[in-house]
């Protein structure tokens, strides 16, 4: 049966995607050498260029959590390239695949510092804030009800993140060797339109709580009606994190 | 005033938020500016404002990246109708792609792969050119690539594969003259041959850019690649010249993706591109003059 041109280009990608044709490991993909012939060192290039274009873009999400890999760095990409074979061609996603990666990598891997599933959640989580991903969230339609003046909802675009360790020193100029202190740590991420970076700050856990189930309009009536959460309303406001609708 | 309008090729860069604001400071030094469509597709808000704040300032000239049309399954009709409403938006004259694939379903390199050249394939490529011509309201255009390996059932040359498919389908081509450059020194083929081959006028717009020397131990021999990160070389710039004996583009454009902080070297490769033009304009009319 005569092979489909699909076909042979889902054979190719898999070799090309592969750690055998990247790092010249043996195992997973193997090339059909009678197809092609003497041009594996030529595929091989390929494969390295190609891989190399989309580390180039996960290296620049992660730059403290590349830095926190120190010597296991070279191991743990080869292992992200046999587990995780690139789907798409965006920034974003290939960071987020990588951010996957260690997350199940990290889960009891006594090699890898144990901050750096935090570090790199807030990594990418200032990466999807300066894209502004968050801003072209459409208006909810709060299911059919129509939301009415002073009604409040998260800031687009800010990201919550909950953390085990305080790694804030570790974006405040700090070295990613300081180790940070293990407690859990609340964070919000967000950018304004007047920030040139985004910033990473923590909150209160009554704050965390109230931003995290505010996706829609929500009537602030609901939360009750005391002075002292008018007036934490009216400062969440006032630093950003929420908006009331005029 | 618009050069194209003038019988000039418009000379400019490819557009790069990463220098947005460089890029604006010397608007006035470009006649026009190629867009990437998959940046207005899938960027943040800011970048689209960006880019159609750009609309009415300077020509804009569409380039896609994400179409993939050499994948042998059906065109991504959604992606073409998105294509679609950018390109209207930019009021651009054309739209380009790569005359290659990128990805299967399940798998995407991110990175442009060349397509076994035989008839086949190519009146498959002649389906689909054919509906982005139903679907895009301007003139499409194909582009050759820079490719490392051959696909071992190719018996057309790149230049025939190329003519089968625009002659088919009326499609000009987006020469890129760095791709040819680097093909024909990594394929040690002549050049000129492949301009040779190209019918008068089917050249629509040039790419430039220059690359880097790759000394990869299990090749035995220096690799040049297509990095978008250096100045065009000369040798490149001396096929824009022989190109343009016999092609009319309407714009040159020079892509750079890296090193973009060097916006000085940009400007130069911009100089470099339009002394060029100047000196064959000069040349014909000399020669006309000589001859009546």
């Amino acid at each position: 049966m005569v092979d489909r041109l699909l076909d042979k280009q889902v054979r190719l990608l898999e070799y090309l995607t592969s750690s055998n044709a990247i790092f010249g490991d043996r195992g997973d993909r193997a090339i059909d050498l009678t197809y092609w012939g003497n041009s594996r060192a030529l595929l091989d290039l390929e494969a390295r260029f190609s891989h190399e274009k989309r580390m180039h873009k996960i290296t620049a999400v992660f730059p403290r959590t590349f830095e926190l890999l120190g010597n296991h760095r070279a191991e743990i990409v080869r292992q992200f390239v046999r587990a995780c074979p690139p789907t798409d061609i965006d920034r974003l996603r290939n960071a987020q695949q990588f951010r996957e990666f260690l997350c199940a990598r990290g889960q009891g891997e006594p090699i890898l510092s144990p901050y750096l599933v935090d570090v790199s959640a807030c990594e990418f989580a200032c990466a999807v804030v300066r894209v502004g991903t968050e801003n072209s969230r459409p208006l909810p339609d709060n299911g059919g009800v129509k939301p009415s003046q002073g009604w409040i909802r998260r800031r687009s675009g800010l990201i919550l993140q909950r953390c085990a360790y305080d790694v804030r020193s570790v974006f405040e100029g700090g070295s990613a060797e300081d180790v940070p202190a293990e407690r859990e740590t609340l964070l919000v991420i967000g950018m304004s339109d007047s920030d040139e970076q985004p910033r990473i700050s923590e909150v209160l856990p009554v704050i965390f709580s109230i931003l995290s189930i505010l996706d829609d309009w929500t009537d602030p009536a609901g939360f009750g009606d005391t002075q002292e959460l008018s007036e934490l309303l009216r400062q969440m406001e006032q630093h950003g994190l929420i908006e009331v609708r005029p | 005033m618009d050069k194209r309008a003038q019988g000039h090729p418009a000379v400019g860069i490819g557009y790069r938020a990463a220098i947005d604001e460089w890029t604006r400071e010397n608007l006035q030094r470009f006649d026009v500016l190629e867009i990437t469509i998959d940046h207005c597709i899938h960027g943040s808000d800011r970048r689209r404002a960006e880019i159609f704040d750009l609309v009415g300032q300077i020509p804009l000239t569409a380039h896609g990246i994400g179409l993939s049309i050499g994948t042998d399954t059906p065109l991504d009709l959604a992606y073409l109708d998105q294509v679609a409403v950018v390109v209207e938006r930019l009021q651009a004259p054309a739209y380009s792609e790569h005359l290659a694939f990128t990805r299967v379903p399940g798998r995407d390199l991110a990175n442009l792969l060349p397509l076994p050249r035989t008839e086949a394939i190519a009146e498959s490529i002649i389906a689909k050119v054919r509906t982005i011509q139903s679907r895009i309201s301007v003139p499409f255009l194909l582009e050759n690539i820079t490719y490392l390996f051959e696909w071992p059932e190719s018996d057309l040359s790149d230049a025939e594969f190329l003519n089968l498919i625009c002659r088919e389908t009326g499609t000009g081509l987006l020469l890129d003259l760095e791709n040819l450059y680097l093909n024909s020194r990594n394929h040690a083929f002549d050049p000129r041959e492949f301009l040779d081959a190209l019918p008068s006028g089917i050249v629509q717009e040039v790419h430039l850019a220059g690359g880097v020397t790759v000394d990869d131990p299990g090749l035995g021999r220096p690799f040049f690649a297509d990095s978008h990160s250096h100045p065009v070389p000369d040798g490149a710039l001396d096929l824009l010249d022989y190109a343009c004996i016999r092609q009319s583009p309407a714009t040159i454009i020079i892509e750079r993706d890296d090193r973009l902080g060097d916006g000085d070297e940009i400007l130069d490769d911009v100089a470099r591109v339009r002394a060029r033009i100047a000196g064959q304009r000069s040349e014909l009319v000399h020669g006309r003059s000589a001859v009546g």
